[in-house]
């Protein structure tokens, strides 16, 4: 194995400022260091980063379920209320046959999200037992992972917009319904679990394996 | 373990850790991690200049972007427009107050204080007013990186517009044109922005 990684050589890079610092006393990956170019505190590797990754991801799933039970919104239209789930809000795109819209909302509403939650825990899985683990195809997953995060907030803005814009007294209005709170939480709490993970443990323990490997081999 | 070397020497890749000489860089070159694929390091072109110009631009824009309306609907008779402010004010008014300062946050609070940002940092470098305070702003100025959603925004407008051409009269404003603008300005404005060499020339003049 020609490369090196840099904790190895006892030094430790500044997650903000990607300034490379010596480790002095320890190699301990739970130590607080001291960058010297930002003056931030910062650690080695992200603590406790599995288990942070779990918990905002099990919250995730739990606020996922509400989410899309309750209406995400409700029209009203000559004082009757209509309401109308996430769900339901794509039937009617496909009912009225824009596909092309019905797609990227089921995309980012449904499909982005769960996928998030389910790749997450995968990586969890993979990375404490490292079955199977082939660093780069999962790294590259996770930062497609990250990069979707953001894009969930879809629903979110379409409901914002059309509360403000259809606003025509008695004759139609719209207002938000309950799940549009389970709904950003969902969000909020997957890119929170993308970001307290950290992709270099996925190198790590492939590294520790291998070393393991060859030891054995000796 | 190895004698270390001096660190400046030393680059590390921020996704896998692992550990390179500092490549010799032309400007507008990248360098990429050969084990994980993702950027080293790189120098981007007139990055200062570009990236002072966009930021200007954006904080102009970022007034009619915010304030104008961006879409109207009629329906028998009556008219009705909305504005990216409405729209946070409207989430109020329903008592919707977690969205509301969400919303706030993601789509206007965080891609201003980013382009002043971006601005203040380019304006410090361009008339050589270095403080050893950049340092923290610098460092404060990343922890937004991942929060500012204008496009997700835009593409939001875009399925809201598709809805609301079914049962009502749509009209387009000048608020989207100056909606989309900010949106290229703020990404241009910190895409141009070259981070290692900030920090470079920020840690020559205060960190030795």
């Amino acid at each position: 194995m020609s490369i090196k990684t840099a904790q190895e050589s006892g030094l430790a890079l500044c997650p903000k400022c990607h300034k490379l610092n010596d480790m002095k006393q320890s190699a301990d990956n739970n130590a607080r260091i001291l960058c010297s170019r930002c003056c931030g505190m910062f650690y080695p590797r992200k603590p406790y980063s599995l288990q942070y990754t779990l918990a905002w991801n099990i919250a995730a799933l739990i606020a996922f379920i509400p989410a899309n039970i309750y209406p995400i919104m409700i029209l009203y239209s000559m004082g009757i209320g209509e309401p109308n789930t996430i769900l339901s809000g794509i039937g009617e795109f496909i009912d009225y046959g824009l596909y092309p819209i019905a797609v990227i909302i089921f995309t980012a509403s449904i499909i982005v999200p769960l996928i998030k939650i389910i790749g997450l825990f995968l990586l969890v899985y993979r990375v404490h037992t490292g079955v199977r683990l082939r660093p780069d195809k999962h790294s590259k997953f996770y930062h497609a992972l990250e990069f979707l995060g953001p894009w969930s907030m879809l629903d979110v803005f379409v409901v914002a917009l059309l509360v403000a814009v259809v606003e025509l007294g008695f004759v139609t209005s719209v207002s938000a319904g309950p799940a549009i709170n389970y709904f950003t939480l969902t969000v909020i709490f997957t890119m929170i679990a993308a970001n307290s993970f950290d992709p270099r443990l996925l190198w790590d323990k492939k590294q520790g394996s291998k070393n393991a490997k060859e030891e054995n081999d000796d | 373990m190895t004698k270390i070397k001096n660190t400046k020497q030393l680059i590390a890749c921020q996704q896998c850790d692992a550990l390179y000489d500092t490549p010799v860089l032309k400007l507008g070159e990248s360098a990429k991690c050969t084990r994980c694929g993702s950027i080293l390091a790189e120098r981007k072109v007139d990055s200062i200049e570009r990236s002072f110009y966009w930021s200007l631009a954006g904080i102009m824009l970022s007034v009619p972007a915010i304030l104008l309306p961006i879409m109207g609907v009629t329906l028998v008779g009556q008219y009705h427009h909305a504005s990216l402010l409405d729209c946070i004010l409207a989430l109020i008014d329903n008592g919707f107050f977690m969205i509301a300062t969400l919303v706030f946050l993601f789509t206007l609070a965080v891609p201003v204080v980013r382009l002043l940002g971006a601005f203040y940092i380019t304006y410090s470098f361009k008339f050589n007013r270095l403080k050893p305070s950049l340092l923290h702003f610098f460092r404060a100025y990343h922890h937004l990186d991942n929060w500012a959603m204008l496009n997700v925004f835009m593409l939001g407008i875009v399925v809201s517009m598709y809805k609301l051409l079914d049962d009502t009269e749509l009209s387009v404003n000048m608020g989207l044109l100056a909606f989309i603008l900010w949106l290229i300005c703020s990404t241009m404005a910190s895409s141009a922005l070259d981070q290692d060499y900030v920090w470079q020339e920020l840690e020559n003049k205060f960190v030795d």
